[in-house]
């Protein structure tokens, strides 16, 4: 069992001013969430800071108004899809930048210099391949410009050359294959960067607007965030139901982030301290 | 361990998440009838027999009448199959005074309310 370090008494001033730094970063979640339960004008002048009469009953119109559910199911779907073909595809990519073959310089100076692209640039071709493959409209369709991203490749290369080389030539001696060593062998050494792949990969597909909003034509087949500008563009004089929805969608994500947030950040910083 | 899966920090919250879900429905289940009783009182507290109460369905999307009755002898009134969740009331009669509209938000569709306070029919300004 790993001991507690000591208490040091001089560190206080730090650790005041960053739980107050964190306080005041959470301002703005809180804010939301009092509109939500209480429906106040954000405008009001002076802002009452606890909540007065908080009720969960514009949770309740925003279920009730909007297919919820449907939304909800559409954003699950597709936010799974992306997570499973993020952690397979991006471990595959990330095991094959560990080896050595020809040109992998220039793979991994390709892989860069595509970060620098704004995806914004790439919607067109990408609609066009999409409508190509008959997948406008659909799950696949939605996800498919996520499914692989190159940051989580290289968070996949940097926790693999964590991993002693020796180990996996063990393996090799051994007569293993590449695929066995990959997913029986190194995968399960590598959890926090899967937990961040997960992670990462869940919020930008949960959070995904511009791709669904190009590829969607079916209302059924909308996700949380074009629900959400739907509802907006709909319903008018509606304060209290639009933070209340705002919620709804943000807390899935969050929630996610809470439960694998230990994992997410050595998944971060497991390449940092290599050597 | 065989069951070791369970004492997970995700198991237990989507678990219970998935738990408070069931626990919900099934009380949803046995109290969505849709019912909503009440008594009519006159600014006294006497029950006004004969008056007419009105529910009436306001939410983001619709502002519509819902049902329309007149209250017994003992100043009651029942509607039943409602498929509201912002039912809203209003009671009246002639001579003595009207109440509402008023709302009564409910946490479910078809919600049953039993009023524990009467409404208080209140004389009108002229």
């Amino acid at each position: 069992m790993a001991r507690r370090r000591p208490y040091k008494r001089g560190h206080w001033p730090v650790h005041l001013t960053l739980a107050l730094i964190s306080a005041l970063m959470l301002v703005p979640f809180y804010w939301v969430l009092k509109t939500s339960l209480t429906g106040e004008n954000i405008f009001a002048y002076p802002p009452s800071l606890l909540p007065h009469d908080a009720n969960p009953f514009y949770f309740v119109d925003v279920w009730y108004a909007i297919p919820f559910l449907r939304y909800l199911v559409n954003s699950v779907v597709v936010s799974v899809m992306v997570v499973v073909a993020n952690v397979f595809l991006n471990a595959m990519a990330g095991y094959a930048l560990t080896r050595d073959f020809p040109g992998k310089g220039a793979t991994i100076m390709l892989f860069l210099s595509c970060m620098m692209i704004p995806f914004q640039v790439t919607i067109i071709p990408a609609y066009l391949i999409t409508a190509k493959l008959h997948l406008l409209n659909s799950y696949v369709g939605m996800a498919l410009p996520l499914m692989s991203t190159i940051i989580c490749i290289f968070i996949f290369k940097a926790a693999f050359e964590a991993i002693p080389h020796s180990l996996v030539e063990a393996a090799r001696i051994d007569g293993v294959p590449d695929w066995q060593i990959m997913f029986r062998l190194i995968m399960p050494l590598t959890k926090p960067a899967i937990a961040t792949n997960v992670i990462l990969s869940f919020i930008w597909s949960w959070n995904s607007f511009l791709w669904p909003l190009v590829v969607v034509r079916d209302v059924n087949m909308q996700t949380l965030p074009l629900g959400l500008s739907r509802f907006l563009s709909v319903v008018e004089d509606t304060t209290g139901a639009l933070y209340a929805f705002c919620v709804m969608v943000l807390v899935p994500g969050l929630l996610i982030f809470l439960l694998a947030q230990k994992e997410f950040i050595k998944g971060l910083t497991s390449g940092a301290t290599k050597g | 361990m065989k069951w070791s899966w369970l004492n997970n920090r995700f198991t237990i919250t989507f678990g219970t998440i998935l738990v408070l879900v069931v626990i919900w429905n099934v009380y949803i289940s046995f109290h969505d009838h849709g019912l909503i009783e009440g008594r009519v009182v006159g600014p006294n507290g006497a029950p006004v027999a004969g008056a007419t109460v009105t529910l009436s369905e306001q939410t983001l999307l619709v502002n519509q009448e819902r049902g329309k009755t007149t209250t017994d002898l003992h100043g009651r009134f029942k509607f039943t199959g409602h498929h509201m969740h912002r039912p809203y009331l209003h009671a009246e009669k002639e001579g003595v005074g009207q109440f509402g509209p008023q709302q009564y938000p409910l946490y479910f569709q078809g919600e049953d309310l039993i009023l524990k306070r009467p409404l208080k029919l209140t004389a009108q300004a002229s």
